[in-house]
């Protein structure tokens, strides 16, 4: 790569051997050229259309961490302990002990029943027999039914049901501990275990919808019903991401009125809407060809493309203007935006995409597609804007309004500009050092608090006000249970996982984490053991142990919960149920864990880490948080090479990389004040938006190096710099932020985050390449050296 | 199918050194860890010893108070299995007892505890016991006539399958529980157990003897209970309606004739001269006036396990039980007053402390309560 002096051209005509050899071999094919992308377009748009979605769950999680992989190689044996759909009937007015409330419990267990992918032998519900009472006797156990044999909804039958409830032993799992609400409760099957067919989340989610909420709280006005569990949330999650095409049309809509008024040429607004998105049908069609679907994460990256096809869009529409406002004609307006713009268009978009490309470094697979497909996305912006753009611009040119826009606002925009260059001034840019000063330290003060991992309550991929989240919340303040688990699997020789000794570690295992800060609670065999051994000593609470004898054991899990023991009893999990998934709290069980698995794992039984939500979460959070240093250190890396090599001068990249950081370490304190920890989906934030954000620098520092070559003053030469590239990189950091700002109204709560991150580190880049990069070149440059070496060189 | 597992669990002696054979040393060897969940998990017996009150519950805890209830410190314990009776003969000295056939001592008023026998200690001084009996009885089999050697050789048989039994449940380890204990002084004291176990001492628990042949239960029922009513006689109450009296201070014992059927879990003297309460399974309740002679059925709705039971004040009666099950009587038993807790858990024991009010102990800790066992605040 060599330096942009290329542009000296701007002032003559062109002439054979001021043209660089790539511009005659784009120039004298044009033709060929737009042929031959139209074909490639076609192609790859019918690719393009056929694109699936794609929510595949393994994509989000680190597949090489010790615990996924754990998790599964074990997936067989946990099957089902999580799958699981729970519906809350809250009665609105009163208690459940009403006619009208039980009709309708009873037809929604019914319903259930009949609901594809329920597994209908663990339906529960107070209408399923398989919920009981049970009584000690002097002859031994007598029970039935909760719902009693003879229920005729009379109150006399009410009551009946009222007293069987409470010796049920179900409050506070099946029934809400104030009696106003009952579940029913509903395991999934993976599989449908007669066709084999996959269970259709997104179908399910919409049955649990229209067949269970809005028929059953239109029938009976009394009830409320809230529904949480796996499938639902994937469910919403699929929606989650179709309503993306709204955000697309909007994005559209605003970047067009944004561009026209920029331009105020017909040609110069729809050319960069149209060739960014052939960049976008480009990138689809492409990922479809290498095998990819589109995930919530990678649906987003064709909005980053349109924006980065947009803004360098932008940059030549600009450049072109200028050239055509001096009277050339379009060939050589193009021609000329062209040779002034190629070099240091082509170092940002590369540095785009390699900032993209350090992301494959995180090993979670929908980060990898991110970085692939963003990285192939701004590889095709590269072709699509410097040679596809130019070449239709170079026969439509820039209408006269526009031309005349460019010429009419000059004087205004001059005086602008002129306030602007004070940036540079030697009285000013101490004061911009300091205030970044301060900037610095406030932000390194406030990220103190930035924490790994997912922060809020509930689902974390939903909003905490998602209709998702606020059932989540009702079931969690309403019954005893929790909806963060991590699950120990407990690895144990073929038909020995029951053994005294397995039960016995598990239950110092549970006992050492219930003591653990943050555990809400713990159950595997082992309390199963202890539950039930005391319930065949006649509900005597003085029995509540693990008996030594092996025949009492077995006599006391006969009838455990089936996700207790796999089928040749070589693996039992232990259940812990946590109160948040902090990472904190989430790294202090793990390590609990961890250090009583390093002491006590043998032959006899081996504690391994961890399946559950909590415990992708926890591997996830490792992998993140070891990811991010190594991630920041190669893009900055990248990044600051790339510079060197174009700018040749240590000073340059400070005056470029310098405001970067400061906006990587005011995000960060951003995300800390607004409660986003680092995870899946705003690690990959930081290298976009420095990948992208280093575009202003190389822009306005290319052109600023320019004039101070020509010998002018730095404010001067800042001045001019910002006369004829200002305009573009402000207006580059609006489309960027438009691109990217429609994401915070997302229903999935890390595309809102993502959102509202980019937007900020989009435009925060753009006031640091304007107003600090003067104020740093100020104090590093040495525009008498830079000439004398200049020359030298030639 | 499970057969196989069974017989390998037997094989192994679950006293090897724990470092040697097994990952996760035995609960006899694991000192109770220090929790501040222990108050607020199973509590199984209650004991009041001068000022301060004390509980014992699961995985060897054993907390104390000295402030009525109000805050609680654990002792040191050296074993974590689940504890069932606690009973203090002196201000300072006390027992507890509990799974795996535990005895443990303090004295030092419950801030540390030694362990004075294991459940295996206790199967051998069944199995020498035993052998005793069938040593003896073969012996009189070689004198007997004829016609009275089928009984005997009936009787030995009983020994020798009692024998082994003992003996296989020895190769497993200490597996049967002792369920209560009580001290009459810081020598004298008896503890019982399951399977109709039962054992006495009068050196502090220096030595314990087997005591379970002078009660009539051949068929091995567990005992559930032991405690002294007023005018010195010692009952034992236990499985299929046993109630066993002794008059003598333990020297010697008889079997009652029993009103009930079902398991009874405990018995209390009222403070009448010679007169008690039992009850047990599904609230059936009956009083003595006689030392168990005569019976008299107290009737209540409650329909609930009851567990134990105290005397807060002349003629008030307090009973506790499971499903949050409080009864109470300001009549000397005649009736009671019901009370179900909100939180429904079982409740194992109760303390009465100053101002009318309770502590409950039980599947959820301990509980500050009133008179009527609703919450303090």
């Amino acid at each position: 790569m060599s330096n942009p002096k290329h542009d000296k051209g701007e002032h003559h005509m062109t002439s054979p051997g001021a043209e660089p050899f790539l511009e005659r071999l784009i120039f004298n094919n044009r033709a060929i050229i737009l042929i031959a992308f139209l074909a490639l377009t076609v192609f790859l748009g019918y690719n393009a259309i056929k694109i699936q979605p794609d929510a595949s769950f393994e994509r989000m999680i680190p597949l090489e961490h010790p615990y996924i992989v754990n998790m599964l190689e074990h997936r067989d044996d946990l099957e089902n302990l999580g799958n699981f759909v729970r519906i809350a009937v809250e009665v609105k007015e009163g208690d459940i002990f009403q006619a009208e409330y039980m009709e309708t419990l009873k037809q929604i267990t019914d319903e259930m029943f009949y609901l594809n992918g329920v597994d209908r032998s663990g339906l529960k519900s107070l209408w399923t027999s398989n919920v009981r009472w049970v009584e000690v006797t002097e002859q031994g156990f007598q029970g039935g039914t909760v719902i009693p044999d003879n229920y005729d909804g009379s109150r006399a039958s009410l009551e009946q049901l009222r007293q069987n409830i409470l010796r049920s032993n179900e409050v506070g799992s099946l029934i809400s501990d104030n009696f106003r609400s009952t579940i029913v409760y509903a395991p999934l099957y993976e599989k449908n275990p007669e066709t084999g067919e996959a269970l259709d989340y997104s179908e399910l989610s919409r049955q649990l919808e229209e067949q269970i909420r809005q028929k059953y709280e239109a029938q009976n006005p009394n009830v409320e019903i809230h529904i949480v569990g796996f499938a639902k949330k994937v469910g919403d999650l699929i929606e989650g991401i179709a309503s993306i095409a709204w955000f697309a049309g909007i994005t559209i809509v605003l970047t067009t009125l944004l561009l026209y008024w920029y331009s105020r040429c017909i040609a110069g607004t729809l050319v960069p809407i149209f060739t960014s998105i052939i960049a976008v049908v480009w990138q689809l069609g492409t990922l479809r060809l290498l095998g990819y679907g589109l995930d919530p994460y990678s649906v987003l990256v064709p909005f980053l493309v349109f924006a980065i096809g947009i803004s360098h869009g932008v940059q030549i529409v600009n450049a072109m203007a200028v050239e055509a406002a001096k009277g050339f004609d379009s060939v050589t307006s193009a021609r000329l935006a062209f040779r002034a713009l190629y070099i240091p268009g082509m170092l940002a978009l590369i540095s785009d995409a390699v900032g993209f490309l350090t992301l494959v470094f995180i090993e979670i697979d929908v980060i990898r597609d991110l970085a692939v497909a963003a990285g192939l996305g701004v590889a095709f912006v590269i072709i699509t804007n410097l040679v596809l753009h130019v070449l239709i611009m170079s026969y439509l040119g820039i209408t006269r309004s526009g031309v005349r826009h460019v010429q009419n606002h000059g004087d205004k925009q001059d005086r602008k500009w002129r306030v602007m260059s004070y940036f540079a001034h030697p009285g000013v840019a101490p004061i911009s050092l300091l205030i970044a000063l301060l900037g610095l330290g406030l932000g390194l003060y406030y990220k103190q608090d930035l924490k790994v991992g997912d922060l809020d309550q509930g689902a974390p991929e939903l909003r905490a006000d998602s209709r998702y989240n606020k059932d989540n919340a009702y079931i969690i303040n309403n019954y005893s249970t929790s909806a963060d688990v991590l699950v120990v699997m407990v690895k144990t020789p073929q038909e020995q996982c029951t053994q005294y000794e397995v039960l016995r570690a598990m239950d110092k295992l549970q006992w050492e984490l219930q003591n653990t800060a943050g555990v809400q609670s713990t159950a595997s065999l082992a309390n199963v053991s202890r539950i039930v051994t005391k319930a065949l000593n006649e509900g005597n609470w003085k029995w509540y142990e693990i008996s030594r004898n092996q025949t009492i054991i077995n006599a006391s899990i006969r009838e455990a919960p089936a996700g207790l023991i796999n089928t040749d009893c070589s693996l039992t999990p232990v259940l812990v149920f946590l109160e948040d998934h902090k990472a904190e709290t989430l790294e202090r069980v793990t390590d609990r864990v961890e250090a009583f698995a390093s002491e006590h794992s043998n032959e006899q039984h081996r504690f391994l880490l961890a399946a559950g939500n909590a415990g992708v979460e926890a591997a996830t959070n490792e992998v993140i948080s070891s990811a991010k240093g190594v991630m920041l250190m190669l893009v900055y890396g990248v990044v600051s090479a790339l510079c060197l090599l174009t700018f040749r001068s240590i000073r340059a990249v400070l005056c470029i990389v310098v405001p970067l950081g400061l906006t990587s370490i005011l995000c960060e304190a951003i995300m800390a004040v607004s409660g986003i920890g680092i995870k899946v989906a705003t690690l990959p934030v930081i290298a976009l938006g420095v990948g992208i954000g280093v575009d202003y620098g190389i822009y306005i520092y290319s052109k600023l190096e320019k004039y101070l070559l020509e010998g002018k003053t730095l404010q001067e030469a800042y001045y001019e710099t910002l006369r004829s590239t200002g305009k573009a990189v402000i207006f580059t950091g609006v489309t960027l932020g438009i691109g990217v700002v429609t994401w915070i109204f997302s229903p999935i709560k890390f595309q809102a985050d993502m959102g509202f991150l980019l937007f900020f580190m989009f435009l925060w880049n753009m006031v640091g390449a304007i107003w600090l990069l003067p104020a740093l070149a100020r104090f590093l440059l040495r525009p008498d050296r830079m000439i004398a070496r200049d020359r030298a060189r030639k | 199918m499970r057969k196989s597992l069974c017989a390998a669990g037997m094989a192994v002696s679950l006293m090897v050194p724990a470092s040697a054979a097994y990952a996760v040393a035995d609960v006899l060897e694991t000192p109770a860890m220090k929790s501040d969940l222990a108050p607020k998990r199973l509590l199984n017996d209650a004991v009041r010893a001068g000022d301060r009150i004390l509980a014992a519950g699961e995985r060897g805890h054993i907390i104390y108070s000295d402030d009525n209830g109000k805050t609680w410190v654990q002792g040191d314990v050296p074993v974590s299995t689940t504890l069932t009776g606690i009973s203090f003969g002196t201000e300072t000295h006390g027992w507890a007892v509990g799974h795996s056939g535990v005895i443990l001592h303090t004295n030092d008023a419950g801030a540390t505890w030694q362990l004075q026998m294991t459940g295996e200690d206790a199967a051998r001084l069944a199995i020498a016991a035993k052998e005793e009996q069938a040593e003896a009885i073969q012996e009189r089999i070689d004198e007997a006539p004829e016609d009275e050697k089928g009984d005997l050789e009936w009787a030995l048989d009983d020994i020798y399958f009692a024998l082994d039994n003992l003996k296989s449940d020895l190769d497993i380890g200490p597996v049967n529980p002792l369920l209560d204990i009580w001290f009459e002084n810081e020598r004298h004291g008896i503890a019982v157990g399951a399977y109709g176990m039962a054992l006495q001492t009068r050196d502090g628990g220096q030595t314990w003897q087997y005591m379970a042949d002078e009660l009539d239960n051949p068929q091995s029922f567990h005992l559930n209970d032991v405690a002294r009513v007023t005018g010195g006689a010692l009952v034992i109450v236990g499985e299929a309606g046993q109630v066993h009296v002794s008059a003598d201070n333990g020297g010697s014992w008889e079997r009652r004739e029993s009103p009930y059927d079902g398991s009874l879990f405990g018995v209390l003297g009222t403070g009448q001269m010679n007169e008690m309460l039992i009850f047990g399974l599904r609230g059936n309740m009956f009083i003595s006036s006689d030392l168990g002679r005569t019976w008299r059925a107290i009737t209540n709705t409650a329909g609930a396990t009851l567990n134990s039971g105290a005397v807060p004040d002349k003629n008030e009666v307090v009973l506790v039980g499971n499903g949050g099950t409080v009864l109470f009587s300001a009549n000397g038993a005649e009736s009671f007053r019901e009370y179900f807790r909100d939180d429904r858990e079982g409740i194992m024991d109760v303390v009465p402390v100053s101002g009318n009010n309770l502590l409950l102990f039980g599947e959820g800790g301990v509980k500050r309560t009133d008179a009527r066992g609703r919450n303090l605040q």
